[in-house]
């Protein structure tokens, strides 16, 4: 059943009427190209991708060769259980660690974006008998061993996963129920997925390639990100690193892969409007763009839609050229590199674009090098399998 | 009620041995283990199940059937606008078998050996997203996947996306099911798991007025907390009165905390098999049913529905109120 999205009287506070600021007071992050948010950043400018020859899987049953995948399994190279966990560990203790919270967190509430869980585990488990437990398919017996915390949350919403949690993060903080909450987002590669993936696509890509007019379908990438955000009220003057303006989340309820324009473009303009800018206040889009034929129409034709005249007002980006899709996890670690951009004043580049598709001719994307700019609002978007659209707007910390 | 209550104002179910919400308050009713299983074709056609894993398509039959309760599905079509209309989902197991058995498959017999119309289930929302599209349902989509408390959990995120203003209605499932995968990763046999689905429809007290919708619960305090007691003390401290009765965690046989000392005590695991995910969200649905026919009295005392024991990551509890009961 397919109906357009219809207006509803939403009642929510926006940053105009007394919502409280929230802020980001820390970071961590671990991909294919990096092992922190520092060394992802770095090698996002430098046009440094993670791509590379498939080597968590036996390459001979796929078709498809490649990944971006984080190169830490055993000295032997065979897969082993529990790598998105100890990701997800190692980015929250970055985030924890930078925003000054040690290693204490109980009391504060965790909540985990992820396409696959530890999915992967059970792949290993149940094929391969490798040692895996039902309490670990989920991240909260992880969370309370190193942590101690309690309030923790395993969210299985595909590719918008980590940004659907930080909605409702922000809700927790929004409600007062919380000052400082957790919010991440991890993803490993599962043999299901990848196979899957494998199987749909007509011809096998050999590199992500976002927005591209050549590029053949999406391919996995590896990684976690975490960032802690505050009730800006209870921060104490501590420093930040940006400030939340919304987070919108919706579903097109309109096929269980297939993304709808509609779905997506209502989205950005709730995000648009809960954060009270419109589509000319937007300096940067960090686009979700995972090269697959018909995610990358339907995005760029939202977009295009929203922004309309404005369309090639905002830089734009697509980290997953040099991360691949890094699923569950990718909306917050391009939020990450948001933050860093308006930090840091340079963008990173989409690489392999070489012509855009018709629907983002006419945007500014940045290409093959780094640019440097001073963008003050961005846009993230992250949308995912079913139909779950999320996204958020983040601006610069007041001077 | 105020203004700010969430309330349930639809119950659906698609368990064995069960024929709709007023059978979960009827004990007399089989054991699901020796009940037949839920037969989805029956309950909502055959049309759209082809490729849907066994676990959403149970979701399925819960959700049409809550939504039916609250007065949302008529003539085939929903009453009110689709993006009012939030879904949560709790299930631990739900898309295991897919992702097992795929990858199992991949290795004896190459990725052409697998058939492509898996891959909406290799993602765990599948349920979720399979219950917004057959039903329209535009507003947030989400799936909790949050071990022994999951259910619970997705009562609550339901309730406080409500109270955010992202939805005005929500509708939380619990779903579980078993097969191969399952039983290696619980470690039981199927005769003792949960294959089946409940579904709540929550309703702010607002919107369900203007439809004049009749309420059947009233939510009240949510606590995740380090272990049954701590649960407990949170969310019934002493100086209150005592819980009208206890839904405790699967398998809890401990003394009750002092808090509960003589409270009423029912372990639906014992009923229903172990049922994971789909937990919390039975135990919320008995527990309402359970309210609903005590009467609209000031004085009954709500209910404690509590998930995840001390062997768990954490232990949830959420306490339910009789319609007209003072908070």
């Amino acid at each position: 059943m397919t109906t357009e999205p219809q207006a509803f009287a939403q009642s929510r506070s926006t940053p105009s009427d007394g919502a409280p600021d929230l802020v980001f007071t820390g970071i961590g992050a671990v991909a294919s190209v990096g092992g922190s948010a520092d060394e992802i950043f770095q090698a996002l400018c430098a046009g440094r991708s993670g791509l590379a020859e498939l080597r968590s899987f036996d390459r001979g049953r796929y078709r498809v060769q490649h990944a971006y995948e984080i190169d830490d399994r055993p000295e032997s190279g065979a897969d082993a259980p529990g790598r998105a966990t100890r990701w997800l560990l190692d980015a929250i203790a970055e985030a924890a660690r930078d925003a000054g919270l040690g290693e204490d967190l109980a009391g504060i509430p965790i909540l985990i974006g992820t396409g696959l869980r530890e999915l992967r585990s059970a792949e290993l488990g149940w094929r391969d008998g490798a040692d895996f437990d039902l309490a670990r398919l989920h991240f909260g017996t992880a969370l309370r061993e190193r942590f101690g915390a309690v309030r923790t949350y395993t969210f299985s919403n595909a590719c918008s996963a980590s940004l659907y949690a930080l909605a409702l993060g922000s809700d927790l903080l929004a409600a007062g129920e919380a000052e400082t909450v957790i919010v991440a987002g991890v993803d490993t590669l599962t043999e299901s997925m990848y196979g899957l993936l494998d199987r749909v696509h007509m011809e096998a890509p050999d590199q992500l390639r976002p927005f591209d007019r050549e590029r053949k379908g999406v391919l996995m990438g590896e990684g976690a990100a975490a960032v802690v955000l505050r009730r800006a009220d209870s921060n104490g003057g501590a420093p930040v690193r940006g400030r939340l303006r919304s987070v919108a989340v919706n579903c097109d309820a309109y096929h269980v892969t297939a993304p709808d324009p509609n779905g997506i473009a209502e989205a950005v303009r709730t995000a648009h409007r809960e954060a009270g800018v419109k589509p000319e206040d937007i300096d940067l889009v960090m686009l979700h763009g995972t090269g697959t034929l018909l995610n990358d129409e339907a995005e760029a034709t939202a977009v295009g839609e929203v922004f309309g005249s404005h369309v090639s007002r905002p830089l734009m980006t697509a980290i997953k050229s040099m991360t691949g899709h890094t699923s569950g996890g990718s909306g917050l670690l391009s939020l990450i590199v948001a933050l860093q951009a308006i930090e840091g004043g340079r963008i990173p580049p989409v690489v392999g674009l070489r012509e855009p598709v018709a629907e983002a001719e006419s945007f500014r994307l940045v290409r093959d090098e780094q640019r440097i700019a001073e963008p003050l609002l961005a846009q993230v978007d992250a949308f995912g399998f079913g139909g779950v659209n999320a996204v958020a707007i983040v601006e610069r910390a007041a001077l | 009620m105020s203004t700010t209550d969430i309330l349930i104002t639809g119950i659906g179910t698609a368990l064995p041995g069960v024929e709709g919400p007023m059978d979960l308050v009827d004990t007399a009713t089989p054991r699901a283990g020796t009940a037949p299983p839920v037969d989805p074709a029956a309950l909502i056609g055959k049309r759209g199940l082809r490729y849907k894993d066994r676990a959403s398509q149970l979701a399925l039959c819960a959700a049409l059937a809550a939504l039916t309760d609250a007065g949302l599905w008529a003539k085939d079509q929903l009453t009110v606008a689709g993006p009012s209309v939030a879904v949560v989902v709790s299930s631990n197991l739900g898309n295991l078998d897919t992702v097992c058995e795929v990858a199992a498959d991949i290795t004896t017999e190459g990725v052409n050996g697998i058939s492509p119309m898996g891959l909406p289930n290799a993602s765990s929302n599948v349920i979720a997203s399979s219950v917004a599209i057959r039903f329209g349902l535009q507003g947030p989509n989400l799936m909790v996947c949050n071990g022994a408390t999951s259910g619970l959990d997705a009562v609550h995120w339901g309730a406080a996306m409500l109270r955010a203003g992202r939805a005005e209605r929500a509708l939380v499932i619990g779903v579980e099911t078993h097969n191969g995968p399952v039983e290696w990763l619980v470690g039981r046999p199927a005769a003792e798991l949960l294959d089946g689905a409940v579904a709540l429809l929550l309703e702010t007290a607002p919107a369900a007025a203007e439809r004049g919708s009749a309420p059947i619960a009233v939510l009240g305090s949510y606590a995740r907390e380090a272990s049954v007691e701590a649960c407990v003390r949170r969310l019934v401290p002493t100086h209150s009165g005592q819980p009208g009765s206890w839904f405790v965690p699967e398998g809890h046989r401990e003394a009750s905390p002092a808090p509960l000392a003589g409270v009423a005590r029912t372990d639906l695991t014992e009923r229903f098999g172990r049922a994971s995910g789909a937990l919390g969200v039975l135990q919320c649905a008995t527990a309402a049913r359970q309210l609903a026919a005590g009467g609209e009295a000031i004085e009954q005392p709500p209910v404690l529905v509590t998930s995840g024991n001390d062997h768990d990551d954490a232990s949830a509890g959420l306490l339910l109120r009789a319609v007209g009961a003072s908070a």
